[in-house]
């Protein structure tokens, strides 16, 4: 008891109330110095393949011999194929699957992302597992056309060789399907959407042949053309849609095969040479976080994640001595691994950080790190709440208790002198009299209508820029960013300087800082939820909103309101986001362009995020700072 | 093209029986598109009624018999089934879908008891006893696996008293049928696959097979009023790849082929000795009986029947112009019938019997029969709260109209909406649903049993959909394998018009289904566990503490620390130090 009514005698001190901005600062250098702490030893941990039916790398593979006289044949019929229309190539493409005495089938789909067009056939065959009751399958994807663009001659070719020696073995107890896709990301998620029955019948055509529920699917990426080329390394894409990734053992499968029996080094994020150093690990990390916070599709595999159907693509990478044979046996043996299972995918991580393809961070070590930054706002909300509730918020209330004169009365008895002496109330207790400073007794009303309803404006404003960069054509996109790059830093001052002018809108000081308290309440809140979804999104939102926590309405200070005005414009999303384009030299349209495609075809909800999250509470706290310029 | 040996006719060879007591089996041999082989084994035994009820078995099998009277089950359907049957290659099933069952095990029959409580009570005697006749999980079928279809299934035998029969049908989808159902199976016979065409059915070949299918049928037969019989059929119908049943049973690894034995298509301008297009075989691969099935044929199986010219054991549906060598020591016999695509062989007693076939270019094929319908259902959506079923159903019949049952019998927990059940027809409006009974499921008690009566008009086809919700399990009621998701029967297809030509009726079955249940982590209760006992054993330590610890004002200790009791401290150190401890 005595406890808490020191706690509570406390929550006047005035050391109390200033101690939330060190409090948020000290939260958002922990959350980040977490993170830069990971890639170490004791904080990370040696991938190891949780399920027991997988048995990575313990079949032998027999894919080789007269198979790769077969392969070239195949190469060269895709080579051919490689500029005929659609039609023609998905016909020849089904005969080669029918050849193996194969079901077969073609699909087509449209998608007119934001005016765009794209058109394009999935052909894909099943071969029906002799010992399989149909309620279980695999799918093995090569498509037409890499994430770059390059037509993947030898992954279509070695899908086809690969569905000719599969059909001989009488051991799979799954349905292998044999996807090959129009694209990269449209076709998967064309196909997947009519597996699951999920698709707008309008556009895309219902799948012919089904079988059983998808236990896993392995996308092949390797351009090289018809007369071949060796590589050196696999490289692993294993991040979906949205940040979702698949689960780690398969993962783990595919290193531990292609590193333990085939001898292929693995690598992941782009990180060509890895040396297993501190620094390539955090840039992997950091790639890899980067990749998760767009939540854009990596590569085929990408739209499967969604369904709970755990993906991953194998790209080859390098100039090396490993042929096209390797790669098919690390597919045999990564599938006869698959055909183990008796179970879907679930022992090992869904949520994970990779470091190396041999080390990787568990959620329950790197969450708190975005845990802690989206804990910094509430804290400064909660500070700026109670703040608020304070009678005076010039002049701080006097201790009672307190022997020391306070800095004030030291430091400007000018201002001391003016002042008004202050008010005290006599307080009875039994016998008891006590002197109380009268402001302390008095309930300071908050008025909360005008506050939550700018709140809710300014979410709703968000929709604007979601519903316009989601539905402009591609040919308006670039003029609509370079628009919104002028206008988007300028709304807040516009709005700010259009409240201070008429005086019935005009916040009073207690509203503008209830306005940023409620803002940065639901930017904590939303930031703690979405870092439980998609880690690596929440993280890079909360450490580009960290200064929000830290601005002030600053009534009268117009310098610090303007030096405060200008950090908030360099961080306003879509300046950010320009910037972001300029330093990795991605084409800003291009980015656009895809964002849209995204939004309608894979179910991308990044954008959510930046205009109904990071964009609100950035334009309430530019409204709050530009107050101050304006008062 | 040459007509296709209707079907009917090889059944009507083997369906005449009489109420005297016989043995007769016939495998009919059929190769398939792809490579593939249809072979069909049937075993027909009778015992008169009187003789069953005196438990005076001759060919009847004793430990079935005994069964089925303690039991009262008067007519018995029993399936084993794995793999799937292909119908756009393959065409109409061997029996019209009659004697082949969905995945896993089927069974039903007709149980006489006054009431419904004594004809359960005798369905679980049932299953308990054919658990452990067949080594299989039959005594799985419980209450909530049970159904009593109302419209999709006809008994078979003549029976006098329907009134007193209840009907009973229960599914285990996802029992694995195996080498251990396959010897019981073939311990029921007379030769008990020592002797005759059941010395072919080995487990590595039957279970290496694309599709197959056991069955058991027993029923009541009756020529005429008093004669009457207990027939029971048991038959084996398997579709082998032949390209992977002639492997022998040391090699069975399918290595690529050296390049000189693959044929490569000259024409292709890349063709080099590194680069080749495999050409596909057209020719009619070569096969013997003993390569496929693996073992040699021991001759005839002399318990065999052989008046009614029924002697021919061994059929095989080929053109005319296929070659055939027989090679056997003894004595044989060739029959050819039905415009001379069946040719049927009397197999020699005592002496071993091959068929070789050896690779023929043919010219001519064999014209299959379409089946009368193709069924195809999928689980629709994703997610852990609920799904939708999708059945499709195409009437491949440019002419007539079908007619047919639906039955589908879910698990407890995949609960059905039934206002949300759609029957669109894609070529025509109206609703093709003429007749709807339904029997919602009771949580834990027992399933969901929709029966449809449906008519698809000609060349057009039906998407049945409706949604469900999935129930959340206790945790103890999650099976060992929670996360490979739960099975749903096949539903069962009977075709009511145009209509079936025999009492056996023609039957569909779909593919059974997946179902993903939310499945809880089980490394939970664990943590839970580990939890709840960290905050006992502190609560527990801190309260224990305080009852049983003396507490004593520090005052009121004696002091006694005189030298005296100093000195005794350090001899008493000092002696344990010298003792050791």
């Amino acid at each position: 008891m005595a406890l808490l009514a020191t706690l509570l005698a406390l929550r006047k001190d005035p050391r109390i109330q200033r101690l939330p901005p060190y409090l948020s600062l000290i939260f958002i250098i922990v959350g980040v110095a977490w993170l830069l702490l990971l890639p170490l030893d004791e904080y990370s941990r040696e991938t190891y393949v949780s399920e027991n039916a997988l048995l990575p790398g313990q079949v032998h593979t027999y894919f080789t011999g007269s198979e790769h006289n077969i392969f070239r044949a195949y190469r060269h019929e895709v080579a051919a194929l490689a500029d005929k229309p659609v039609e023609e190539r998905s016909r020849a493409l089904t005969d080669i699957f029918r050849s193996h005495n194969l079901k077969a089938a073609t699909q087509k789909y449209t998608y007119q992302p934001s005016g765009r067009n794209i058109t394009n056939q999935n052909v894909y065959a099943v071969l029906q597992g002799p010992r399989a009751d149909a309620t279980e399958a695999l799918v093995l994807i090569a498509a037409w056309r890499n994430m770059d663009g390059e037509v993947n001659y030898s992954g279509v070719a070695l899908v086809l060789t690969l569905a000719r020696y599969f059909k001989r073995w009488s051991l799979w107890s799954k349905d292998i399907i044999f996807l090959i896709s129009g694209d990269s990301t449209s076709g998967p998620q064309a196909w997947v959407d009519a597996y699951h029955n999920s698709h707008s019948p309008a556009a895309i055509d219902p799948l012919p042949i089904k079988s059983g529920a998808l236990q896993g699917a392995i996308a092949i990426d390797y351009p090289a053309g018809p007369w071949g080329h060796r590589f050196d390394k696999l490289h692993i894409m294993y991040d979906g849609v949205n940040g979702q990734l698949s689960n780690l053992d398969l993962f783990n499968t595919a290193v531990n095969i292609a590193n333990g029996q085939m001898g292929i080094g693995c690598t992941l994020q782009r990180m060509w040479s890895h040396k297993n150093t501190y620094q390539d690990r955090l840039q992997t990390m950091l790639r890899g976080m980067l990749s998760q916070g767009l939540g854009h599709a990596s590569g085929p595999h990408s739209a499967f994640i969604p369904y709970h159907v755990d993906a991953i693509t194998l790209q080859t990478v390098g100039d090396g001595w490993h042929d096209e044979m390797s790669l098919g046996r690390t597919v045999e043996s990564l599938f006869r691994s698959l055909n183990n299972l008796l179970e879907h995918l679930h022992q090992s991580f869904f949520f994970y950080l990779l470091l190396h393809s041999m080390r990787f961070v568990s959620i329950g070590t790197y969450l708190p790190s975005a845990m802690l930054l989206a804990a910094s706002f509430s804290i400064s909300a909660i500070a700026l709440w109670v703040q608020s509730g304070r009678p005076d918020l010039d002049t701080p209330v006097p201790n009672p208790a307190s022997t020391h004169p306070s800095p004030q009365e030291k430091k400007s008895p000018s201002i001391e002198e003016e002042k008004k002496p202050t008010a005290m109330t006599e307080v009875h207790l039994d016998t008891h009299k006590t002197l109380i400073p009268s402001a302390l007794l008095t309930t300071t009303e908050r008025s909360l209508l005008y506050p939550t309803l700018f709140t809710l404006l300014s979410h709703t404003l968000g929709l604007l820029p979601l519903y316009l960069f989601n539905n402009t054509p591609p040919s308006y996109l670039p003029t609509l960013l370079n628009l919104s790059l002028v206008l988007s830093p300028a709304l807040p001052l516009l709005t700010a300087s259009f409240l201070s002018s008429s005086p019935p809108l005009r916040p009073t000081s207690q509203q503008t800082t209830l306005i940023q308290s409620f803002s940065l309440l639901l930017l904590g809140m939303f930031l703690a939820a979405l870092a439980t979804l998609n880690f690596s999104l929440a993280f890079l939102v909360g450490c580009l909103c960290s200064p929000l926590a830290f601005t002030r309405y600053l009534p009268g200070k117009k310098i610090a309101s303007a030096a405060q005005t200008l950090l908030l414009a360099a961080l306003n999303p879509v300046v950010v986001i320009r910037a972001a384009c300029w330093f990795w030299g991605a084409d800003v349209g291009d980015v656009v362009v895809r964002a849209a495609e995204g939004w309608h075809v894979w179910g991308l909800w990044t954008q959510v995020v930046v205009w109904e999250v990071w964009w609100p509470a950035w334009f309430a706290g530019g409204v709050v700072v530009g107050r101050g310029l304006f008062s | 093209m040459l007509s296709f040996l209707p079907l009917l006719l090889f059944n009507a060879l083997i369906a005449c029986t009489a109420a005297r007591s016989d043995y007769h089996e016939r495998l009919l041999l059929r190769p398939l598109p792809q490579s593939a082989l249809l072979a069909s084994f049937t075993f027909r035994s009778n015992e008169s009624s009187g003789a069953f009820e005196e438990q005076n078995f001759r060919y009847f099998p004793r430990s079935l018999g005994q069964i089925l009277q303690h039991a009262h089950t008067k007519e018995l359907h029993l399936r084993f089934s794995l793999g799937r049957w292909d119908a756009s290659n393959w065409g109409q099933m061997p029996w019209n879908g009659a004697r082949e069952g969905g995945t896993g095990v089927e069974l039903w029959a007709w149980v006489e008891a006054g009431t419904e409580e004594e004809a359960f009570s005798r369905w679980l005697a049932l299953t308990n006893a054919l658990s452990g006749l067949f080594c299989a999980s039959l005594n799985f079928i419980d209450a909530t696996k049970t159904i009593r279809p109302v419209m999709s299934f006809q008994p078979e035998g003549d029976h006098h008293n329907m009134s007193r029969l209840h009907l009973l049908h229960g599914t285990l989808p996802h029992e694995v049928v195996c080498t251990e159902n396959l010897t019981p199976f073939l311990k029921l016979l007379p030769c008990k696959g020592k002797a005759g065409i059941s010395s072919l059915l080995s487990g590595h070949k039957l279970f290496d097979a694309s599709w197959q299918t056991m069955s058991i049928d027993v029923r009541p037969v009756c020529q005429k009023e008093g004669d009457c019989a207990v027939e029971i059929e048991q038959g084996v119908d398997m579709v082998l790849d032949l390209e992977r049943a002639k492997r022998p049973l040391d090699n069975p690894i399918p290595r690529p082929l050296p390049i000189e034995e693959i044929s490569c298509d000259g024409s292709k301008p890349y063709n080099a000795p590194d680069t080749c297009y495999p050409l596909t075989r057209t020719a009619d691969s070569s096969w013997s009986l003993n390569e496929v099935f693996g073992t040699s044929l021991h001759g005839a199986c002399p318990l065999t029947d052989d008046r009614d010219g029924n002697s021919h054991t061994v059929c095989i549906n080929v053109q005319p112009e296929r070659e055939i060598q027989v090679k056997t020591a003894g004595e044989y016999d060739e029959s050819r019938s039905a415009s001379e695509t069946l040719r049927c062989y009397k197999l020699p007693v005592g002496e071993a019997f091959d068929l070789v076939l050896p690779e023929q270019q043919m010219t001519t094929g064999l014209v299959l029969p379409t089946p009368p319908l193709y069924a195809a259902r999928s689980i629709n959506g994703h997610g852990q709260e609920r799904g939708s079923v999708q059945a499709v159903i195409r009437n491949p019949s440019t002419t007539d109209a079908v007619e047919f049952i639906y039955l589908e019998s879910l698990p407890w927990f995949m609960k059905p909406y039934l206002h949300t059940l759609r029957a669109v027809i894609d070529k025509s409006e109206g609703n093709p649903v003429k007749e709807t009974y339904y029997r919602p499921a009771v949580d834990r008690r027992r399933g969901s049993h929709l029966e449809l009566r449906v008519v698809i008009p000609a060349d057009s086809s039906l998407s049945l959909t409706y949604d469900f919700d999935k129930a959340i399990l206790r945790y103890t009621e999650y099976p060992p394998d929670a996360n490979r998701g739960f099975d749903a029967a096949p539903a069962v297809i009977r075709l009511l018009s145009p209509r079936p030509p025999d009492r056996k009726g023609v039957y569909t079955r779909t593919t059974s289904l997946l179902l993903q249940l939310p499945t809880p982590d089980f490394s939970m209760p664990y943590n839970v566990i580990i939890l709840t006992s960290t905050v006992m054993a502190l609560a527990f330590g801190n309260i224990f503490n305080l009852l049983v610890r003396r507490f004593v004002g520090a005052d009121e200790v004696p002091s006694r620390r005189g030298l005296r009791t100093i000195l005794q401290g350090k001899l008493e150190r000092f002696k344990s130090l010298v003792k050791g401890p």
